[in-house]
């Protein structure tokens, strides 16, 4: 039997109604927790960075200002755009010896686009993204003389997902912006 | 006798203290915002991996033998061709519209068409042949619609149209040949496929910039431009030749794909316009190089929209000749047009 209450106190509280209180508490702290991880899972997996490449300006930034030794930044190919051109401007330097694969031929500082005949007068360009460094000059010759099939993005293989890209802070075209993991790529279209 | 100091009481003291840490922040802040600003001018103005095309757009002075005699802007946008009619009419295609302007660039007359047209052609008579995607709208010479022709094929992009006495030659950049009308618009044949029984290479068209003439000599001639050359062919479809060179330098063709656009001297001699660098410039009737007559720089503008956040797909030149040997020039950035004629 509980004891009377002395004159003057306040109710106590019930072995019940602490017990009751006390499992509330619980679930709300356990709700608020589960909460805030998956808010917080959310934002760190939920959203990437990428280059937007109709604001890429091909400035230069991406491989100089990764923090990766080698940027997570790469050029890539968007074939279905791609001429397949005899004189690629984005592998060929703007006045070359003569067409053909010698290095002082080509335009990318370390010979990442792979030239590949296909035939009589096509041939096919593919990037070598362990040597691509991101530097866009291949993305300003084919944008110049060509269709742009060339651009750049970030590979999120090798990005570390940092959340504040040090690129993005650069950036002079604010070509970076977040976007959902679930389709982490910008690529480009082909006009039809 | 020692100087006294005055304590400070404790208002005066946070006073002090807040006033301080203010300019402090002030300070770094301001600091803070020139390195800012310094770090980023030095990273916009120097990229180490620039791409520097200035020396080819600067043009010998010593080619260019040609000047300006005037130039006018065109009141629609989105200019695609020039083609002169007889009376050297100009006549103007942009957006919906056929503009029509006397050789001093006075407005004369203007046709409105069911779609962007993208070629044109005038024949002798004054009738007026507009190419759109997927058919051609003939006109007479007061504007009056005579007919629609379908495009032969679904995939068709016409790009090119040429006049002839009896027949109409369109070259279509989707299927990549050239199609043979008769002037009531019947379906004659077929040109430029890739056919060795004809000897014809087949044409190369990255970019919608396929064009057709039809040569004092009776032959056809096409901008090849994924192969940089102008082929010459018959009615009937026989390969005939070609001349060009694929080269940056000034006496070839560039890029992706060019010329994008020709006209024929009265003489035969050929006029190219080329985009990427946006020049024009003068062949013999051999496809010899010969002379500039105007080079990128004449064309900031139309240069820099190939710099630009697009690719050139919508940048470069075309071209026109009138009786007298004038060289007109369709700037299809500015929609400006260029009177040109040989220097004295």
């Amino acid at each position: 039997m509980p004891n009377p209450p002395k004159s003057g106190q306040v109710n106590p509280v019930s072995r019940r109604q602490f017990f009751r209180n006390g499992a509330r508490v619980a679930a709300m702290t356990g709700l608020g927790a589960l909460t805030g991880v998956l808010a917080t899972r959310g934002t760190a997996a939920g959203w990437v960075w990428q280059i937007d490449p109709a604001k890429c300006l091909r400035c230069g930034n991406c491989a100089t200002h990764c923090v990766l030794e080698q940027s997570a930044v790469k050029c890539v190919q968007a074939y279905a755009q791609c001429g397949y051109c005899q004189l690629c401007t984005g592998f060929f330097a703007p006045e070359p010896n003569e067409l053909t694969t010698a290095a002082e031929n080509q335009l990318c500082p370390t010979s990442a686009i792979q030239r590949t005949f296909v035939e009589d007068p096509y041939y096919q360009y593919s990037i070598d993204e362990n040597l691509c460094i991101g530097c866009g000059k291949c993305v300003e010759g084919c944008l110049r003389f060509g269709n742009g099939s060339f651009f750049l993005q970030i590979r999120h293989d090798r990005c570390l997902h940092c959340n504040e890209c040090a690129i993005a802070r650069v950036c002079p075209g604010e070509a970076f912006r977040r976007v959902p993991a679930q389709s982490p790529y910008l690529l480009k279209s082909v006009a039809k | 006798m020692k100087p006294e100091f005055k304590l400070l009481d404790r208002r005066e003291f946070v006073n002090f203290v807040s006033r301080s840490a203010a300019l402090l922040g002030l300070a770094k802040v301001g600091s803070e915002s020139a390195t800012a600003a310094t770090t980023s001018a030095e990273q916009t103005s120097t990229n180490a991996f620039a791409y520097d095309v200035s020396r080819l757009q600067k043009t010998d002075p010593k080619l260019i033998a040609y000047e300006e005699v005037t130039r006018w802007r065109s009141p629609r946008t989105s200019v695609r061709q020039i083609a002169i009619g007889p009376g050297d009419q100009v006549h103007v295609c942009a957006g919906h519209y056929i503009s029509v302007f006397n050789p001093q660039g006075q407005p004369a007359a203007e046709v409105a068409l069911t779609g962007p047209a993208d070629s044109l052609a005038v024949a002798s008579d004054g009738t007026i042949y507009a190419g759109l995607r997927d058919h051609v709208e003939v006109f007479d010479a007061k504007g009056q619609r005579q007919a629609v022709w379908a495009a032969p094929d679904r995939k068709s992009w016409l790009t090119g149209l040429a006049v002839g006495k009896q027949d109409v030659f369109a070259a279509d950049s989707g299927k990549r040949v050239i199609w043979h009308f008769d002037l009531a618009g019947k379906l004659l044949g077929r040109v430029g496929e890739k056919n060795a029984s004809q000897n014809a290479p087949g044409f190369i068209v990255p970019s919608p910039f396929l064009q057709v003439a039809i040569h004092a000599d009776g032959l056809l001639r096409v901008n090849n431009i994924g192969r940089h050359q102008v082929e010459a062919y018959t009615f009937a479809g026989e390969f005939e030749g070609a001349w060009g060179r694929i080269t940056t330098a000034i006496d070839g063709f560039c890029g992706c794909c060019n010329p994008i656009g020709f006209a024929l001297l009265p003489d035969g001699r050929f006029v190219t316009a080329e985009k990427g660098l946006p020049r024009v410039k003068i062949y013999n009737h051999v496809g010899e190089f010969e002379s500039v007559v105007a080079g990128a720089e004449s064309f900031p503008e139309n240069a820099r929209a190939c710099n630009g956040l697009n690719d050139c797909a919508h940048g470069g030149l075309d071209v026109g000749v009138d009786g007298q040997g004038r060289i007109y020039i369709l700037d299809l950035v500015t929609s400006e047009v260029r009177v040109m004629k040989p220097r004295a």
